[in-house]
């Protein structure tokens, strides 16, 4: 196979002898406490909206409720997800540094919509929740903002997982040339359909969770009906993700899926399928209950966890069957052209210092050694005009000298003549010199 | 360098995408986060001290402002400064990131204390307002984000420090003819700049969000419908003031012993960095810039702190603006005096090590610039691809700094000049009164290559 690839960065790797698989876990753990938070923003926040309306239709003072609590978590999950989003990238960055700098520079400039489509769409939240009770009397354009808040959250994800396949698979590189060439891949698509299931999936759990934290806190009304919709909405999005799970792995290309057979890593997704399969079952027995005890929540929370971690795992997988080649090649090929360049560096120092004193008081030498030659000659036009016209034209030494200081414009034509890096001692030396040829 | 795959910004180029990024960050990182932190918390103890609920809640306004800008605009912006130096140059940000990995995690979870106590104070402010011991208990939350806030720009400025003095003499960070680098992470993190810059930073930080409190506060009290809050208007503003009174001068000592340890080399181009070639050497207009921002600040304050209820809405704005002119220089001047490093004395500001430069010299600088396509880095024994091999030069090495035609084009820059002297330029490199450039790294085909192509940015096309 044809790989481009980048040199790896000529510093050893930071890992200060601590075990690879300290980072391999730092960096799964890491990616579950993001991606819960991104789930969670997105179903909060797509609930806050859905919830608004039904209320604003309805006259159901009770969704109208919901719907404002749930900015709460929209707020925490999308400060907490961006932030928990920098440690996974930083962990990838030392560890697989060409991989992951090639693959953001050629979903480039798209890739900028991670930052500033994010400020957009965070001030629109902030927008949606702090004029809750200011535009509670023009509800149509408190839920239009909402709403395009909402939508603005959802194009960030088909972004950053274009980003993330192009990584996860440097053969790509060779011929992904822009963003579109990998994000309209059945690849993407696929991901991006199991991750907005999972999203709303894993929010269902989390209104579970909230809705039992709000009956406690005595908002009993609002907390059913959180529990009964977080029922709702996991029980929707469960079943074609029951289904798409296992088969995430082979829609990689073929050297990654066949790599991972024979490894653990191809099991994960059919168990984390199946783990997702009992917890389905497991509310769908509840489907009449408004109201869970803690351990039945914690029991929801966890199995939604686990299935979550088995992914993450896998996905760790895919990173190492993939990068094994790819690492090997990049190392060899960063050895070869570092001891080249230093061998280069080291020939090129031993030539300085064995060179012969250069005696710059001659100032012909001075002119060669400062670059006068390279656009000047004695009697013949280069760049600029030959010296002998030079002195000719010039009676005044010191106007020419400061031409050399300063640098001129416009006396020989369109060229400029630069400011010359020489001390004024210099300057009045090549003066003499070059007003001698008359 | 050579070795990534190449994103080309037209128009405004390279430089200015990472720019607005950066000077946006710098704006709320500063004056939002660091700086407001310290001075919402200030301002909360202040007001909780002197019973004062009035300018209690009004601290709250203020905040629930500061807190929507840095938690947006602020935090992602940073995040963007990763992505855009990636985009930009990711063999600076890689060897960045492989000498500070430790620094930046070890940033990245005091950030998460920072968001997490920011989270805190602000969404349970309301709830802790109602007695005395729970706004002592908000309060306390307030210093803790505050000194999250702080230790976030300690370890930023050890690094942004190191890019412009990377170590001591005689303590090298590393050994650049070493591979692979072993480096010595201490003296890669104390650096010469970093306690001064540091000081600097944070004075000026407080002191500039000190001054965007004190538009708000203008603003909040201005246009409030609720009485109490327009009398509690000049007594903030008159606190607020008295910060500055403080941290100005504070920040002109810092500043002045931070310039005191830069490099003379870096120093020598700050009129420049501030305006144009043009004001190359006018230190005196670069002194008339600076002494204007500051008698703006100076008068500004001193309105404040003597007239708080007097103070008119453009004395507030004015000192904004003039730190907003501030900060936004500071940047540019650090980013451009470093020139033409990226690294001091380790990469230059395209990416390529001075280290490099002999091998790509004799090898040239297209052999290992692996996402370039044939067509356009072997020249044709013909020399009919000889403008688009120069191309491929011209993205490694010149548009970090220049595009073809837009900021900084190359075109207005050569207009007249003939190929020859385009060529005769590259051989002066850095020389030639561009002491900000890096030089000219390839073979003499290549220079040619490149001549070819930066003179036939002036020609006419033709009609086939």
């Amino acid at each position: 196979m044809n790989w481009k690839l980048p040199f790896d960065i000529p510093l050893v790797t930071p890992t200060m002898g601590i075990p690879m698989e300290f980072y391999d876990a730092l960096g799964v753990i890491v990616f579950v406490v993001h991606i819960s938070f991104i789930y969670v923003l997105i179903g909060a926040s797509t609930a806050s909206v859905i919830y608004n309306i039904f209320g604003a239709i309805t006259g159901n003072k009770t969704y109208d409720k919901l719907a404002y609590k749930m900015t709460n978590p929209t707020t925490i999950s999308e400060n907490m997800g961006a932030l928990w989003g920098v440690a996974p990238l930083l962990v990838i960055s030392v560890l697989y540094t060409g991989f992951f700098y090639t693959a953001i520079i050629k979903v480039s400039p798209h890739i900028l919509h991670i930052v500033y489509g994010n400020i957009f769409a965070f001030l629109l939240s902030y927008a949606y929740k702090f004029s809750w009770h200011a535009l509670e009397n023009s509800k149509g354009f408190h839920i239009a903002i909402g709403v395009v808040a909402v939508l603005t959250f959802y194009t960030l994800p088909p972004v950053f997982m274009s980003m993330s396949n192009l990584y996860l698979q440097p053969e790509t590189f060779s011929y992904v040339q822009s963003i579109w060439d990998i994000m309209l891949t059945p690849l993407t698509g696929f991901r991006l359909l199991n991750f907005f299931l999972t999203a709303f999936a894993f929010s269902g759990v989390f209104m579970i969770w909230y809705g039992m934290r709000l009956q406690k806190e005595g908002d009993v009304e609002v907390g059913e009906l959180a529990v009964n919709q977080g029922k709702k909405w996991f029980l929707f999005a469960t079943p074609v993700n029951v289904a798409i799970l296992p088969l995430i792995l082979f829609v990689f290309s073929p050297r990654i899926a066949e790599g991972l057979m024979g490894t653990i890593f191809i099991v994960l997704p059919f168990v984390a399928s199946i783990v997702l399969f009992a917890l389905y079952l497991y509310l769908l027995k509840r489907w009449n209950q408004d109201s869970f005890s803690p351990k039945e929540v914690l029991s929801a929370v966890t199995l939604m966890l686990v299935s979550v971690l088995l992914m993450a795992t896998a996905r760790h997988g895919i990173r190492v069957v993939s990068f094994e080649e790819p690492l090997a090649l990049q190392a060899k090929a960063t050895e070869s052209y570092m001891n080249a360049s230093l061998e280069e560096y080291k020939r090129y120092k031993e030539n300085l210092k064995n060179a012969p004193q250069k005696d710059l008081n001659d100032p012909a030498v001075l002119a060669d050694e400062k670059g006068c030659m390279g656009c000047h000659a004695i009697d013949e036009v280069l760049v600029g005009p030959s010296f002998k016209s030079v002195a000719a034209k010039y009676a005044k030494k010191e106007e020419f000298v400061s031409s050399i200081l300063q640098g001129s414009e416009g006396k020989w034509g369109e060229v400029p003549m630069p400011i010359q890096d020489v001390t004024q001692e210099q300057a009045n030396k090549l003066g003499d010199w070059i007003l001698s040829h008359k | 360098m050579f070795d990534y795959p190449i994103f080309e910004m037209p128009v405004i180029g390279q430089r200015m995408l990472m720019a607005i990024n950066a000077i946006i960050h710098i704006y709320v990182s500063h004056g939002g986060a660091v700086g407001g932190s310290v001075v919402l918390a200030l301002l909360a103890i202040w007001a909780h001290k002197r019973g004062d609920l009035a300018a209690y809640k009004m601290t709250f306004k203020i905040l629930m402002v500061f807190f929507i800008i840095s938690t947006s605009v602020g935090a992602l912006t940073g995040i963007g400064m990763w992505i855009h130096a990636n985009i930009l140059s990711p063999n600076a940000i890689g060897g960045l990131i492989r000498v500070f990995f430790w620094k930046w995690f070890t940033e990245w979870i005091v950030f998460n204390f920072e968001v997490v106590l920011l989270l805190m104070w602000f969404m349970t402010w309301k709830k802790n307002e109602a007695t005395v011991e729970s706004r002592a208990k908000s309060n306390r939350l307030g210093v803790y984000y505050a000194i999250a806030s702080w230790l976030t720009m300690v370890i930023i400025t050890a690094i942004l420090a190191f890019m412009l003095t990377p170590n001591f003499d005689g303590q090298p960070w590393v050994d650049p003819e070493v591979f692979p680098g072993k480096v010595d992470y201490n003296n890669a993190l104390f650096n010469p700049t970093w306690g001064p810059s540091l000081a600097f930073r944070t004075f000026s930080a407080i002191a500039f969000a000190a001054s965007l409190a004190i538009m708000w506060t203008w603003i909040i009290g201005t246009f409030s419908s609720n009485q109490e809050d327009k009398d509690a208007k000049p007594r903030i503003i008159k606190f607020l003031a008295t910060i500055m009174v403080v941290t100005v001068p504070l920040s002109v000592i810092f500043g002045y012993w931070y310039l005191s340890i830069i490099p003379e080399s870096a120093l020598s181009m700050i009129p420049t960095a501030m305006m144009t070639r043009e004001f190359e050497d006018k230190f005196s207009t670069m002194y008339m810039i600076v002494i204007g921002i500051g008698v703006v600040v100076l008068l500004s304050t001193l309105i404040a702190y003597f007239a708080p209820k007097r103070m008119p809405y453009i004395a507030a704005s004015a000192m904004v603006i003039a730190f907003l002119v501030f900060w936004g220089y500071e940047e540019r001047v650090r980013e451009f005096i470093r020139k033409p490093y990226i690294i001091y004395n380790y990469m230059y500001s395209n990416g390529i090590r001075p280290t490099d430069v002999p091998y790509l010299n004799k090898v040239g600088v297209l052999k290992h610039a692996t996402f370039i396509e044939d067509a356009n880095k072997i020249l044709a024994p013909d020399g009919s691809n000889q403008i688009n091999v120069g191309h491929s030069i011209y993205l490694i090495e010149c548009r970090i700094c220049h595009t073809d035609n837009g900021i900084n084009g190359l075109k207005s820059l050569t207009k007249g000049w003939s190929q020859q002297a385009i060529e005769a330029r590259l051989n002066n490199l850095p020389g030639g009164g561009t002491p900000y450039m890096p030089p000219f790294v390839g073979t003499q085909e290549e220079k040619k290559a490149l001549a070819a192509y930066i003179h036939s940015l002036n020609v006419q096309g033709e009609l086939k």
